[in-house]
C-alpha cells in the first residue's frame, strides 16, 4: 500500500506537481514571513500581530477588487485591477504600520522584549474585532472565505496548463512569480540602497549604527511599516487562493506558518526565510500530497509543518542562518 | 449571596455589573490555569507559549477515564485520582518537552513550546480514538452519567458533586445551594489548595532559585547551581498544575474541545490574565482573568445572562431603540454592533493600554505601592503596625 503509493509518488508527473505546488506554496510563505523576518531582524520585535495585518490586506484588496471589477470585465483587465490593488494595500498598511510603530511599540523599546510580544498580542485581539464589527455591518461571515473576492479571479487562473508531462494551475505558477518578484525586490532593497544599507547596518549592531550618524529611530519605523505593507500585499495575493481566502481565521492560519518559516531559518536573516521558505512549502506540498492519496490523517501536512520546526530547534537551534545572539535575551 | 442580590432593589443593575455564577466557576479553574502559567513564565521568565498542552491533556484525561478508554482505569475512577492521573501525564510530557527546550532561551523557547503544543493540538484534533468527531472534541459519554464528585474518594459524606445540571444541591442555613454553586465552592477549594502548594513552592530556596534563573542565569551558574534540572522542575510542577485546571474544566463542563484547551489562544488568555494581574505574583493571575471575564461579560453578553446589552435594552426601552440615528441605523442596532459579541475588542484595548503604562498589573502595581504583599503591608498601613 505505502509502497504502491510511494511508486506512484516518485512518476514525473506526480512528483512534477508536487514540486510546482511546492514552490508556490513556498512562494506564499515567503510572503507572508518577509515582514515578519525584516521586523525582527533589525528591532527585536516578534511582531504577533502580523497575521492580523496580512487578512486586513485580504480584506482591503478583495474590497478594491469587489468594487472595481464588475462581470463583464475582461480577464487582463482584472489582472492589471489586482496589482493596483496589491499597490494600494501596500501603501495603505505602510501608512498604518508607521503609525503604530511611533504610536505604541516606540514606548517599549527599552522594556525587556517580552513586553513587545504582549502589545503585539492585544493589538491582534482589537484588529480581529475591528474587522469583526465592520464585516457586521456588511453581512459578512467573518468565518467562512469571502467569495464575491474570490469571484474577481480572472477564469484563466482556475485552469490547469500542461508543463510538458506535469500538470499545474495558472494560479500556481502566478504565486511563483510574484514570490520570485517579492524575494528580488527586498533582496535589492537590502543590498543596492542606501536605506538597505542602513538596514542592515541597524541588524548586525544598532548601537554602533547610530553612533555612525544613522537615525536609526527612523530606520526602525520605515522597516516596521514596510514589514506590514509587506503583509498587506501578501494578504492581497492569499485572497485569490482558494485554501486560504479573505477570512478573520486567516490571520492564525499565517501568523503560524510564518513564525515557523522566520524561526527556522533563523531569526533576522533574510536569506535564511527564502530558504526556510523553500523548505517549509515543500515539506506541506509533499505531505499534502501524502494525505490526499495515501495517508489517512487530517492533519498531517500542519503536523509534519511544526515538526519542521521542533526539529531545526532541537539540532539547529539558531536556525539554518541564524547567529546565535538575535533572539536570545 | 448573589441571588439575594438579584432580588434586591439593585436586582438589574447587579446582574449587568456582576457576572454569573458559571463564569465565575470559569474564573476558577482558568485562574489555575493562568497561575500555573505564570508559575513558570513569571517566576523563571521563561515564556511557555504552549502550556495549553497541559491544560489540554487534564481535560482529555478525565474524559477518557470517564469513558473507560484510558488503559487500566475503568469509568468508575474517582475524579479526584483522574485529576492525580492527568497532572502526573502532564509531568511526564512536561519533562518530554523541557528536556529538548530549555537548551534554548528568549523568543525560541517561547516558539519551540508553541511547537509542540500545535503538534499535540494537531494530533488530538485528527485522532478518532479520542471523540468520534475529533474536531469538535469528546464529552462524557453514558459510562459516567453521574457528577464528578470532589472530596475524599469512596466517602460519600466527604464528598460534593460538581457540574451545571449533575452537582450536588445543598441545603445550608435555611437557603439551598444550587449544583453551579456548590460547583463554585468545591472547585475553589481544589484551587486554593494548588495555589497554596505553588505559594509554598515559590518561597522555599527551590523557588529562591527560580527567581535567581529568571534575575541573572549566568550568575545563578556561577554560583554552582545546576539551573538546566531547576527549570525542568518548575515547568513539570506548572504543568501538574496545569493538567489538574483543565481537569477541573473538563469536570465541571463534561466535554472539551481542541479549541479550547490544546489551542494555542488558550495559552493566549492565561497571558492576558497574567499581564493584567500582574506578572510574577502568583494570585494576580487569577485576579486578572477575574477581571477579563468580568469586562467580557459586562460589555459583550448576549440574551438573559446579565451584562450592559439587555440592560440598556431595557432601560431605553423599545421606542428608543427604534429612534433612527443616520440614514436606517437604529440606536438599538448601534448598540448591538458594538456590545454584541466584541468583548475582545474592549480586552484588547485594556490589554494594549496595560501594557504600555501598567506594565505589573494590578496586584504588581498594588504591592510596589504598599511595599510589601497586600497580607502584609495593608495591615500595616492601616494600623501602623510595625514588625
Amino acid at each position: 500500500m505505502i509502497l504502491e503509493a510511494l511508486a506512484e509518488f516518485l512518476t514525473l508527473s506526480e512528483l512534477g506537481g508536487v514540486i510546482v505546488s511546492g514552490l508556490a506554496k513556498s512562494a506564499l510563505y515567503v510572503m507572508i514571513a518577509s515582514g515578519l523576518t525584516l521586523i525582527f531582524g533589525l528591532m527585536g520585535v516578534l511582531n504577533f500581530a502580523h497575521g492580523s495585518l496580512t487578512m486586513v490586506g485580504a480584506y482591503l484588496g478583495g474590497l478594491l477588487m469587489v468594487v472595481t471589477v464588475t462581470g463583464g470585465t475582461a480577464p487582463l483587465t482584472r489582472l492589471g485591477l489586482f496589482f493596483v490593488a496589491i499597490v494600494v494595500v501596500f501603501a495603505l498598511l505602510t501608512v498604518l504600520g508607521g503609525a503604530i510603530e511611533t504610536t505604541i511599540i516606540r514606548p517599549l523599546y527599552d522594556r525587556p522584549p517580552i513586553y513587545q510580544i504582549l502589545l503585539t498580542f492585544g493589538l491582534t485581539l482589537v484588529i480581529e474585532e475591528v474587522v469583526r464589527i465592520v464585516l457586521g455591518i456588511y453581512d459578512l461571515q467573518p468565518l467562512s472565505d469571502w467569495q464575491a473576492a474570490l469571484a474577481t479571479k480572472p477564469q484563466f487562473l482556475r485552469e490547469p496548463v500542461a508543463l510538458g508531462p506535469v500538470s499545474a494551475g495558472w494560479m500556481s505558477l502566478f504565486q511563483i512569480l510574484l514570490g520570485i518578484v517579492t524575494v528580488v525586490g527586498i533582496w535589492a532593497f537590502l543590498t543596492k540602497t542606501r536605506y538597505g544599507l542602513y538596514i542592515r547596518a541597524g541588524s548586525e549592531d544598532t548601537e554602533m549604527a547610530s553612533a555612525l550618524g544613522i537615525d536609526v529611530r527612523q530606520v526602525f519605523t520605515v522597516v516596521f511599516a514596510l514589514g506590514i505593507g509587506l503583509a498587506g500585499a501578501a494578504g492581497t495575493l492569499l485572497m485569490w487562493d482558494p485554501t486560504w481566502g479573505a477570512s478573520v481565521p486567516l490571520a492564525a492560519e499565517t501568523l503560524l506558518p510564518a513564525f515557523i518559516v522566520v524561526i527556522v531559518g533563523g531569526l533576522g536573516t533574510f536569506r535564511g526565510t527564502v530558504v526556510a521558505a523553500l523548505v517549509v512549502g515543500m515539506a506541506d506540498a509533499v505531505t499534502t500530497w501524502w494525505f490526499q492519496n495515501a495517508i489517512q490523517f487530517t492533519g498531517l501536512p500542519e503536523l509534519v509543518l511544526f515538526l519542521v520546526l521542533v526539529v531545526t530547534l532541537i539540532v539547529r537551534p539558531q536556525g539554518l542562518f541564524g547567529v546565535e545572539e538575535v533572539g536570545g535575551h | 449571596m448573589y441571588h439575594t442580590l438579584l432580588n434586591s432593589a439593585v436586582g438589574a443593575e447587579t446582574q449587568m455589573l456582576l457576572p454569573t455564577v458559571e463564569t465565575m466557576v470559569g474564573v476558577l479553574y482558568f485562574g489555575l490555569f493562568a497561575i500555573s502559567f505564570d508559575f513558570i513564565s513569571g517566576y523563571t521568565g521563561y515564556l511557555s507559549f504552549g502550556h495549553a498542552v497541559f491544560y489540554g491533556t487534564g481535560a482529555y484525561t478525565v474524559i477518557l477515564i470517564a469513558n473507560g478508554k484510558m488503559p487500566l482505569l475503568g469509568p468508575g475512577t474517582p475524579f479526584m485520582l483522574s485529576l492525580l492521573v492527568g497532572g502526573l501525564i502532564a509531568v511526564v510530557l512536561a519533562m518530554l518537552v523541557g528536556l529538548v527546550s530549555f537548551r534554548l532561551s528568549g523568543v525560541y523557547f517561547a516558539m519551540i513550546t508553541l511547537g509542540f503544543a500545535q503538534v499535540f493540538y494537531v494530533f488530538v484534533r485528527g485522532w478518532d480514538y479520542v471523540a468520534t468527531n475529533p474536531r469538535d472534541g469528546p464529552a462524557v459519554g453514558p459510562s459516567h452519567v453521574e457528577g464528578f464528585q470532589i472530596g475524599v474518594p469512596g466517602i460519600d459524606q466527604l464528598s460534593l458533586s460538581i457540574g451545571v445540571l449533575t452537582g450536588d444541591e445543598v441545603a445550608l442555613l435555611g437557603s439551598t445551594l444550587s449544583g453551579t454553586e456548590v460547583s463554585y465552592y468545591m472547585i475553589g477549594l481544589v484551587v486554593l489548595a494548588c495555589y497554596f502548594a505553588m505559594q509554598r513552592v515559590i518561597h522555599s530556596p527551590f523557588g529562591r532559585v527560580m527567581i535567581a534563573i529568571r534575575e541573572n542565569e549566568d550568575r545563578a551558574i556561577a554560583v554552582g547551581y545546576n539551573t538546566y534540572l531547576y527549570k525542568l522542575g518548575a515547568f513539570a510542577i506548572s504543568g501538574f498544575f496545569a493538567a489538574v485546571a483543565g481537569g477541573l474544566f473538563a469536570g465541571f463542563k463534561r466535554s472539551a474541545s481542541p479549541e479550547n484547551s490544546f489551542y494555542f489562544l488558550v495559552t493566549g488568555d492565561a497571558l492576558l490574565a497574567s499581564i493584567i494581574g500582574g506578572f510574577g505574583t502568583l494570585a494576580g493571575s487569577l485576579y486578572g482573568h477575574l477581571f477579563d471575564e468580568t469586562v467580557r461579560e459586562f460589555l459583550s453578553k448576549a440574551g438573559q445572562g446579565g451584562g450592559l446589552l439587555p440592560y440598556l435594552r431595557a432601560l431605553l426601552g423599545q421606542e428608543t431603540l427604534d429612534a433612527t440615528l443616520v440614514g436606517d441605523t437604529t440606536i438599538g442596532g448601534l448598540i448591538d454592533l458594538l456590545l454584541n459579541g466584541h468583548a475582545s475588542l474592549y480586552v484588547g484595548l485594556v490589554f494594549v493600554l496595560f501594557v504600555l503604562y501598567v506594565p505589573d498589573g494590578l496586584l504588581g502595581t498594588l504591592r510596589t505601592r504598599l511595599g510589601g504583599t497586600f497580607a502584609k503591608a495593608l495591615p500595616a498601613k492601616l494600623w501602623g503596625e510595625s514588625e
